[in-house]
């Protein structure tokens, strides 16, 4: 919504038509004779190897999953393999003209590309280069296995490097280049370049636009290439993706220095297939993939089919195309032709294709077709290539046979190190800034108008002359997050945010209100209204090496960037055998007041998947520490925020909340309300509830609560909970999530499993109804009232002399409405 | 309309009786007052009076079953009238399942409301019984517990309490949800039920010898009784638990044995009064109690607590096995008065109507058992924990001694056997302690 475009009725009411550009499809007709003034011979050959490697592992894993035996090694592999024999040429292709530098993201069909990108990148790289990068890796493990029988120099060591990392790590193994923990789907070896393969259909396809962020708002060198299958144009994360990509604001209105579009290429690897679903003719209505490229923008993405059965075809688009990005030009669709002759997998029948397409495919090889115009050009001999080919069978096997041999490659020892992957699921790591450079800013940071509006504000809630401070006058709990992140964006410059109105408007409930001023476009910006994108694309930021605040606007969001939220953000770290770090913040906004859809407390749903810290904090003084403490991490954290409190005062901290710097770790839970009869655990704002009711509990029935906020939901530290309870030996828990499946419910299960001798009474859970959220006017009948928690009290740990229960609390009205389904 | 019959409740502590006899048959017809059968609590029997007219309709429960008081266990009304609602309703399910709650009809009487143990188990009880038994809605089941639930309810906490400070739990009214016992319900109890302090907790032998298997048939296999029971737990416990020993002195009782002539010589004259050698016995024993204090305590493990007045336990062979009554503050009673006390509480035992309060070995300071009417020369009394002695009285036998003016005779006497727990009493205070019973029964003056 920036006012410096202006959306004028007599321009856009006037009369007038889209009119489309063409999309190339197979233009490239060149013959090898006319190529050989662009390619020594030995690069020619070289294509031809890297295809014949790659075919020949693929190979190698589909007799092993098929018959368990490869050229007389016999192996039983149960996990999955996803092979592209016949893809080769559109691996190959790809890879040929991509620097170190440049990123490939993948899917679960990469094997492919990760080998492709690998040799091209051991083609590049200076032997001494590739000698520390082996060397550095694991301290060497791998190369020490590769290294015993080393017989020839430093690039085919690399190859072995490769192969060996690669299928150790498809097999699980603990040399594998993610220890083993990614796998077949999931393996990488950044050092090449190559970044994580995705095991969901398109869940690349946002993250790659997220590492090419990073690569152009930190001025890095390099491209992004994201390998996805003709298929998974049908997912949202994809099309978000794409939107991202092509938003107007990278030429329209970023600074100068930054304009232009992201140096992302979509490459639709095409193999006409999803698993079995014909994506031409029968799933998808695009008839060729590039055409989508025609409706995302005005230069239709540089859209082009290529025949990616013809190694020298991709080579070509790709050159041209990186050159496009590398002026700026991006985002670049590739739909590259090509097909498998493998299965999806190897429990495939192919009852979905006919005999005689295989076959007519297979005619075409590209390695046979490829290999025969070498022959024939003269560039080589046909024994030769023939010499090519049982080489490599020799080099597979050797590989093979490292790779399951368990005293060579064992898996990680969990009956030893039984927290091994425990003790990967996070990296706790204390970084202040991910890059050297000086921040970009627009003013100093005193300088900032909100900066100075608080200055003046009263730092607890209550004023010099001991009464509570007027809203207007009060620092409050927004305040306390706008301290901790832009002291932040001053601090790191690879730390960027953005969500939906972030910008100018300040997001939607005021806590970036200030923050347009002090930071130019690339480090602030609205985002579409794409959860997916704006999630997925902070994880591929993370990943490439920045920091970043993500903004979901309401947590009944959530549900919009589920994947990205539940199976990428929280895995990679681990997947990657903690090599990755993930230092991204979502921050979540839970609502009310807004019905059904917008008043949700999701947060027993984060803090279910393994992987994320996950944080609520209710104060000012929570918050800042919080916040501080969330981007000082290198781990995923979904920070949780409540409209409901954006505007309260710190009341608990002696002192209001510090002008400095501080962090409060994440995991400590912190006792807001000392007392000696019950304790009462809250999380989020129902702290404020629990209050209401200590209140009355005291003044009514001489009854003295403890309350303890739990500010973080993973980690936690139980030892303040316990303490309490083995004073007070009664526990309600409250908070705004509906009751069912609450976090916590857990809590109260650790509690009883550690505290049951200390115990009174069984700890209580007062959650919402499992209903809808009804109308703001309604809600006293669905989220926790204050009156609640002193009938569960009475009815369910200490019968309150005197006192009437208005809710109920009674067992045949749990049973009946659990029974009811309510 | 027909009625139950009640299993009552004896005490605050019991939770169920056992049946041991049912005197009148079904189909008899009864009365009010009538003997209907006769049951024992753990600790005493007692026969059930009927407290309706008419015919014994049927017998829910046999002799041998155990029986959670306030629960039903026959019916008495008019020929032909069906009883089934009257049926408890664990017999509706077979199985005896003592934490279970019985029904009975609620208009039957006001103090004993059907009740169930949840509302689930309410729920399957309704499903199953349905029409039959009525059943109260949920509202009472599910918050307060009106007493008649046999089931233990205590959280964690407050069982932790109740062992820590040696309060008995069952003798408590839980007042949290559903009757649960929850630690206000510990701190409040009343202090008799603190007594024994978590040391002095029974524990189960940890292996029981398998004595099953014995050679050819001729032999019978009789269940414990409760009485029995109760007896074999007290005192196993008593050996396993505490440091006794037994020392023996004998007194003169020539004296006594004139006073006891005096007696009879009273009663052929038409006394009533009959003072007989244990009143005596028990009489020096409290004065030397009162010199002793020591000796009249309890020893709680941490601590000793010793008494200001003499509760006197008296060992009372009956029928159904040891009993053990006390007579509470005997150091306030004359010897008459103590004699008729320690007959009355005798007696009570013998015909099993004794108050079970006054059966608890935390009941009496000091216990006397009296053999001596058997023979018995020598013997070594069990101390009935958490007492720190008992004193055993043997019979009389005749032991020459000096007369004076060397002239030798054989004069009575009677043995003393003190058995003493050495945690608290050392063997000279013991020892001192058994002389002045001697010197309070060889020098025993009071008027008869």
């Amino acid at each position: 919504m920036p006012k410096s475009q202006f959306i004028d009725p007599k321009v856009i009411r006037k009369a007038g038509k889209i009119t489309f550009g063409t999309i190339p499809v197979n233009q490239y007709n060149k013959k090898l004779a006319d190529e050989r003034n662009h390619f020594a011979d030995g690069d020619l050959i070289r294509i031809y190897r890297d295809m014949v490697i790659i075919r020949e592992f693929e190979t190698m894993l589909n007799d092993i999953k098929i018959r368990n035996e490869y050229h007389g090694i016999g192996y039983n592999h149960p996990g999955p393999a996803h092979l592209s024999i016949g893809q080769e040429a559109a691996a190959v292709g790809m890879a040929y003209h991509l620097s170190v530098d440049d990123l490939i993201f993948g899917s679960h069909r990469s094997h492919g590309e990760i080998l492709a990108k690998g040799l091209s990148a051991i083609t590049k790289l200076e032997d001494g280069d590739l000698m520390s990068i082996m060397k550095g890796y694991f301290d060497g493990r791998i190369l020490s296995i590769v290294e015993k029988e080393r017989n020839g120099n430093v690039k085919d060591l690399a190859v072995r490097f490769l192969l060996y990392g690669t299928l150790a790590e498809i097999f699980a193994r603990e040399n594998g280049f993610n220890k083993g923990l990614g796998g077949s789907m999931h393996a990488f070896f950044t050092p090449f370049g190559v970044y994580p393969n995705n095991a969901i259909v398109g869940g690349s396809g946002d993250i790659a636009v997220g590492a090419a962020l990073y690569k152009k708002v930190n001025n890095k060198p390099g491209i992004v290439v994201c390998n996805i299958g003709d298929a998974s144009m049908a997912c949202g994360p994809v099309w978000e993706g794409i939107s991202f990509a092509a938003m107007d604001q990278y030429t329209e209105l970023w600074d100068e220095a930054y304009r232009g579009g992201l140096p992302i290429i979509f490459n639709v690897i095409n193999n006409q297939y999803g698993m079995g679903g014909q994506t031409c003719g029968e799933t998808m209505g695009y008839g060729i993939a590039a055409r989508i490229g025609a409706g995302v923008n005005e230069d239709m993405m540089h859209a082009e089919r290529v025949d990616g059965y013809n190694p020298l075809a991709v080579i070509d688009a790709f050159k041209r195309k990186k050159k496009l990005l590398l002026e700026k030009k991006g985002p670049v669709l590739i739909d590259t032709l090509t097909y498998r002759f493998s299965g999806h997998s190897p429990s495939d029948a192919s009852s979905y294709r006919s005999k005689e397409e295989l076959e007519a495919w297979q005619d075409v090889d590209s390695i046979v077709t490829f290999g025969e115009d070498l022959v024939k050009e003269g560039i080589t001999k046909k024994d030769e290539l023939e010499n090519i080919r049982s080489v490599t069978v020799d080099l597979i096997r050797k590989i093979l046979s490292l790779a399951i041999d368990d005293s060579i490659s064992p898996r990680i020892d969990l009956e030893k190190y039984p927290d091994a992957i425990g003790g990967m699921m996070f990296s706790n790591g204390s970084v202040d800034r991910f890059d050297d450079r000086e921040p970009e800013v627009l003013m100093p940071l005193s300088e900032n108008p909100r900066v100075k509006s608080i200055k003046s504000r009263e730092r607890f809630y209550l004023d010099k002359n001991g009464k509570p401070a007027s809203k207007a006058k009060v620092f409050q709990l927004r305040d306390g997050i706008f301290e901790a992140i832009i002291d932040r964006f001053y601090k790191d410059p690879t730390l960027v945010a953005y969500g939906e109105e972030n910008r100018d408007w300040g997001g939607a409930f005021a806590v970036y209100r200030g923050l347009t001023e002090s930071l130019p476009y690339h480090r602030l910006f609205n985002t579409p209204i794409a959860e997916g994108a704006i999630a997925g694309t902070a994880i591929g930021y993370g990943m490439a090496g920045g920091r970043v605040i993500a903004e979901i606007m309401y947590c009944d969001f959530l549900g919009r960037c589920g994947d990205e939220v539940f199976n990428q953000l929280p895995k990679w770290q681990s997947m990657s055998g903690n090599l990755i770090k993930m230092p991204v913040v979502i921050r979540v906004s839970v609502g009310s007041k807004y019905g059904a859809q917008h008043s949700q407390d999701w947060s027993s749903l984060v803090a279910h998947i393994p992987g994320i810290k996950v944080v609520f904090p209710t104060t000012p003084y929570d918050a800042k520490g919080l916040m501080n403490s969330a981007l000082q991490g290198t781990d995923p954290v979904i920070f949780f925020e409540s409209q409901r409190i954006y505007d309260v005062g710190e009341q608990f901290h002696e002192g209001g909340v510090p002008e400095g710097y501080y962090e409060i770790p994440l995991g400590e839970p912190d006792i807001k309300r000392e007392g000696t009869d019950i304790t009462i655990l809250t999380i989020g704002s129902t702290l404020y509830t629990a209050i209401q009711a200590a209140e009355k509990l005291q003044s009514v029935y001489n009854m003295s609560a403890e309350i303890i906020d739990a500010r973080t939901l993973v980690p936690f530290n139980y030892d303040p909970v316990l303490e309490s309870v083995r004073k007070t030996g009664r526990i309600i828990l409250a908070s705004d999530a509906c009751s069912r499946g609450s976090y916590l419910r857990d809590m109260a299960s650790n509690i009883t499993e550690l505290a049951f001798d200390d115990l009174d009474a069984p700890p209580v859970v007062v959650g919402s109804r499992n209903w809808i959220t009804p109308a703001y006017e309604m809600e006293q009948y669905f989220f926790p009232q204050p009156d609640w928690i002193i009938d569960a009290i009475h009815e369910r740990i200490v019968p309150l002399k005197g006192h009437q229960a208005k809710t109920d609390w009674s067992v045949t009205g749990q049973m009946n409405r659990s029974q009811a389904g309510v | 309309m027909a009625v139950p019959v009640i299993m009552p409740r004896q005490g605050q502590s019991v939770e169920t009786c056992i049946i041991t006899q049912w005197i009148k048959k079904k189909g008899e017809t009864v009365k009010k007052g009538d003997i209907l059968f006769s049951y024992e609590t753990d600790k005493a029997s007692f026969d059930a009076e009927s407290e309706a007219d008419g015919i014994l309709l049927e017998i829910f429960r046999q002799e041998g079953d155990e029986v959670p008081v306030l629960t039903s266990v026959a019916a008495i009304g008019n020929k032909g009238e069906n009883v089934d609602a009257l049926q408890p309703e664990a017999a509706l399910h077979e199985t005896v399942r003592p934490e279970t709650e019985k029904t009975t009809p609620a208009e039957t009487s006001n103090d004993v409301r059907s009740k169930t143990t949840g509302v689930y188990e309410q729920k399957r009880g309704a499903a199953k019984a349905s029409a039959d038994v009525p059943l109260q809605k949920a509202e009472a089941g599910d918050r307060q517990s009106d007493g008649t639930d046999t089931r233990i309810r205590i959280s964690p906490r407050a069982r932790a309490m109740a062992s820590e400070l040696g309060v008995e739990s069952y003798a408590i009214r839980g007042t949290g949800p559903n009757g649960r016992i929850i630690v206000r319900d510990i701190e409040s109890a009343p202090k008799e039920t603190k007594a024994s302090p978590k040391q002095l907790v029974y524990k189960e032998p940890a292996e029981i010898k398998d004595y099953t298997v014995a050679p050819g048939t001729g032999y019978e296999d009789k269940k414990l009784t409760n009485v029995r029971r109760l007896i074999a737990r007290a005192m196993h416990e008593s050996i396993s638990m505490s440091a006794q020993l037994t020392h023996h002195m004998s007194a003169d009782v020539r004296h006594l044995l004139a006073l006891r002539d005096k007696v009879k010589a009273e009663m052929a004259q038409g006394s009533t009064i009959n003072i007989t050698l244990n009143d005596m016995v028990c009489f020096a024993t409290i004065k030397a109690l009162q010199k002793f204090p020591e000796v009249n305590s309890h020893f709680l493990g941490e601590s000793i607590r010793t008494f200001r007045k003499v509760h006197l336990g008296i060992a009372v062979d009956t029928p159904r096995g040891l009993m053990v009554p006390v007579v509470q503050n005997a150091s306030d009673l004359s010897l008459q008065g103590l004699s008729g006390r320690l007959a009355g509480v005798a007696d009570q035992c013998r015909k099993g109507n004794i108050n079970p309060e006054l059966l608890a070995s935390t009941a009496a300071s000091f216990t006397v058992s009296n053999l001596g009417n058997y023979g018995v020369e020598l013997f070594t009394p069990i101390i009935n924990l958490p007492q720190v002695a008992i004193l055993g009285v043997n019979t009389i036998t005749y032991r020459p001694a000096d007369l004076g003016k060397g002239v030798f005779g054989f004069i009575p006497v009677m043995g003393l056997s003190l058995t003493y727990d050495h945690r608290a009493i050392d063997g000279g205070p013991a020892t001192l302690f058994l002389k002045e019973i001697k010197d309070q029964i060889e020098a025993f003056n009071e008027k008869i």
